[in-house]
C-alpha cells in the first residue's frame, strides 16, 4: 500500500480510509482532548478548535505535548537538565535503529552522531572531551590534552560505531544511561584538579607535583568506557555494570595499561612533560633510596671481616679516635673491625650498616670478597664506581693500596705506562651490577 | 631507638653547641631528643638577611644509618625547600642514598646555612623557583625578600 509519507502532504492528513482496520483517534492541540474521528469529525467537540490532528502510530501528537520539542532536530536540549525521555539521543540511537527501517539522519543529526557514538551511556569518555571547555581544573597544557582526548574519542567512537551494530543493553539500562547526560549513573568519574602522583611525605621529601589530572582523566574515562577500572579507589567508581563483558577495544585497553607498571597502577601515574617525568623519577629514586645504593652484605662476609686492636698509629693527630658511627671514643687495645678499605669501626656498629649496605660507611667501597676480586660482581662495585669521584678525595689513604687507585675502581692490569697500559676487564657496569 | 643512637645524638648536640654555625640556635629537649628545633637567622648578604627561620630536624629511629629529616617551619622562598606545609629540604648529604653514618648534624646545619647563602637550583625541589633563580635573579631576590617580610620577621 502506497503510504503518503513521500508526498508533500503532512502525515496528519492521511485519509482514514487507508487504515480501515482501526478508528482514527483525533487530538486537539488546543484543549488536548481526544475523540474518534468517525464520531465527531475533525473539529474538536470540546472547544470547537480546528487545530487538531489525527493520531498515528508513527506520529502521535500527544507525544509532542508531553515531549515538548522531541521532534525538533534543530534544538538540542541541555543534557544536564533534560529529563530522561527528553534526551534527543534516545530518538537517534543509530544502533538501536540499525535493525529497523529507520530514517536517514539529517545533517544536524550527523554532527550529533559523533557525539552520540561516545555518549550513549557506556562511554563516559564523552565527559573527557567536553571537560576541556569546563572552567574548573583548567591547567596548563590543557588544550593539548583536550586535543588528545578528542583524538582518542574519535578513534574509539568510530570503532564502537562499527562494532556495535546491536546494542547489548536492555531498556532499563538505556533509560539509565540517558538519564543524566554525559555522566550517566553507574560510571561517573570525578575530576580532581589537584591530583597528585602520591601524597607528599615528610620522610621522603618530594617536589611539588603539578596537577596531572588531565591525562589521568582521559585514561580514567577510557577505563570507565571499557568497564575495567584501572585500579585505585577513584577508578573503582568507574565500573560500569552495563558494560559488555569482553569489549572489542580491550586490546587498546591492554595497550594502555601496558604502559603502567604491573598493569594496575593508579590512573594518576601519568605525566606528559619532561619536567614532570623528571620529578617522578627523582621521587621514585628517593622512595626506593636503597635500591640504587648497594644491597646488604652477606652475613658470612660481615663475620669474616678482620678484627684488630686499636693501636697507637690508628689514633688521630690529637691522640684520640672514635668510631664514626656511634661517635664513641675508642681506646688503645679496643677491638674494632677493619674493612678492606682500612676504615675501621666497632663491629656492632658497622655490622648494622653492612646488613643493609654492602659498602664502607665512610668511603662506600664494597666489603665483600667477590667485590674485592675481579672488579667485583656485586652491586657494591658498580655503586662505588659511581661514587668514585667523591670517594677518591675522601679516602686518600686508599690511593696507595695496590692497584685499586680508587675505591670501587675496576681492577686493572698494567701500570699505566706506555709499555703496560691499563687494561680494564670487559664487564660493563650493568653486568657487574647484576 | 637504640641507646647507641641516643648517645650519639647527645654527643652531636654537644658538638653543635661547641661549634654552632653562625646565626643558629638549637633548642634541645632531652625528653624528646629526636626532634631538634633550630632557630636560624637569614645569613647576612643573602636574600634571606633579616629573616628568622624556624627549622625542625627529626632523627629517624634508624639514625645514624638513615639521614635526619630537615623541614622549615617558617615559609621560605627557596628552590631547595618545598613550598608546602612540610617545608622539606632534601639534597646533598640529606638524600637517603647519599647519607652515610659518619655524617654529622653539624654538617647538616652548615649545609642549610650554605644553601641559604647560595641556593642550588640544579638540585631543586621547586623547579619554578629554581628556574627563576637561574633566569631572573632580580625577581627571585624580590620574591625571597618579600617572603622574608611576610613570614620570617
Amino acid at each position: 500500500m502506497e503510504q503518503s509519507r513521500a508526498h508533500s502532504q503532512p502525515p496528519p492528513r492521511v485519509p482514514a480510509a487507508q487504515t480501515p482496520a482501526r478508528r482514527d483517534t483525533m487530538f486537539c492541540h488546543k484543549c488536548q482532548d481526544e475523540w474518534y474521528r468517525d464520531e465527531h469529525g475533525l473539529t474538536c467537540p470540546a472547544c470547537g478548535s480546528d487545530f487538531t490532528e489525527i493520531v498515528e502510530e508513527d506520529n502521535d501528537p500527544r507525544d509532542v505535548h508531553i515531549h515538548d520539542h522531541s521532534d525538533d532536530t534543530e534544538s538540542m536540549p541541555d543534557l544536564e537538565e533534560a529529563p530522561a525521555h527528553l534526551n534527543p539521543f534516545a530518538h537517534h540511537n543509530p544502533w538501536r535503529d540499525a535493525g529497523h527501517d529507520a530514517d536517514d539522519p539529517e545533517e544536524t543529526d550527523i554532527s550529533q552522531l559523533r557525539y552520540q557514538q561516545v555518549a550513549p551511556g557506556r562511554f563516559t569518555v564523552t565527559g573527557t572531551v567536553y571537560r576541556t571547555m569546563s572552567p574548573s581544573g583548567a591547567g596548563r597544557g590543557n588544550p593539548n590534552v583536550g586535543g588528545f582526548a578528542s583524538m582518542l574519542n574519535n578513534i574509539i567512537g568510530a570503532q564502537i560505531g562499527q562494532m556495535h551494530t546491536v546494542p547489548p543493553q536492555n531498556d532499563e539500562a538505556e533509560r539509565q544511561q540517558s538519564g543524566s547526560g554525559t555522566t550517566p549513573a553507574g560510571h561517573r568519574f570525578h575530576y580532581q584538579a589537584n591530583a597528585r602522583l602520591f601524597p607528599r611525605d615528610a620522610n621522603h621529601a618530594g617536589p611539588q607535583i603539578e596537577p596531572v589530572d588531565e591525562m589521568s582523566n582521559v585514561l580514567a574515562g577510557l577505563m570507565a568506557a571499557f568497564g575495567e577500572p584501572p585500579g585505585g579507589p577513584r577508578a573503582a567508581q568507574n565500573h560500569d555494570p552495563y558494560a559488555p563483558p569482553a569489549h572489542p577495544l580491550n586490546p587498546l585497553l591492554a595497550m594502555l595499561t601496558g604502559f603502567m607498571p604491573g598493569g594496575n597502577a593508579a590512573a594518576g601515574d601519568f605525566v606528559y612533560s619532561q619536567e614532570a617525568l623528571d620529578r617522578v623519577i627523582s621521587q621514585l629514586m628517593e622512595q626506593t633510596s636503597t635500591s640504587n645504593a648497594p644491597g646488604p652484605a652477606p652475613q658470612s662476609d660481615i663475620d669474616a671481616l678482620p678484627r684488630k686492636h686499636v693501636s697507637m698509629d690508628m689514633l688521630g693527630p690529637e691522640g684520640r679516635a672514635e668510631c664514626s658511627i656511634c661517635m664513641d671514643e675508642v681506646n688503645i687495645g679496643e677491638e674494632v673491625t677493619e674493612l678492606p678499605c682500612h676504615h675501621w669501626f666497632h663491629h656492632g656498629c658497622v655490622a648494622m650498616w653492612l646488613a643493609e649496605h654492602d659498602t664502607c660507611p665512610h668511603c662506600r667501597q664494597g666489603i665483600s670478597e667477590h667485590s674485592e676480586n675481579a672488579g667485583g660482581t656485586t652491586a657494591g662495585g658498580a655503586a662505588t664506581a659511581s661514587h668514585g669521584a667523591a670517594t677518591a678525595t675522601q679516602n686518600p689513604q686508599n690511593a696507595n693500596t695496590g692497584s685499586r687507585s680508587m675505591p670501587g675502581a675496576f681492577d686493572v692490569e698494567g701500570d699505566g705506562s706506555l709499555d703496560h697500559p691499563f687494561v680494564v676487564p670487559s664487564a660493563s657496569p650493568e653486568q657487574r651490577r647484576g | 631507638m637504640s641507646t647507641g643512637a641516643k648517645k650519639r645524638i647527645m654527643k652531636e648536640y654537644g658538638e653543635c653547641m661547641a661549634d654552632t654555625p653562625p646565626g643558629m640556635k638549637i633548642n634541645f629537649d632531652e625528653q624528646n631528643m629526636t626532634e631538634w628545633e633550630v632557630l636560624m637567622d637569614g645569613p647576612d648578604g643573602s636574600s634571606y638577611a633579616g629573616g628568622h627561620f624556624k627549622l625542625k630536624i627529626t632523627f629517624p629511629n634508624e639514625y645514624p644509618f638513615k639521614p635526619p629529616v630537615v623541614s622549615f617551619k617558617t615559609k621560605i622562598y627557596h628552590p631547595n625547600v618545598s613550598n608546602d606545609d612540610k617545608g622539606s629540604m632534601c639534597l646533598g648529604l640529606l638524600r637517603p642514598d647519599e647519607w652515610k653514618p659518619p655524617n654529622k648534624v653539624v654538617a647538616v646545619l652548615r649545609l642549610i646555612h650554605n644553601l641559604l647563602v647560595e641556593p642550588n637550583p640544579d638540585d631543586s625541589i621547586e623547579p619554578s623557583i629554581a628556574n627563576e633563580y637561574k633566569e631572573n635573579r632580580k625577581e627571585f631576590d624580590k620574591n625571597a625578600k618579600d617572603w622574608v617580610k611576610r613570614y620570617a620577621k
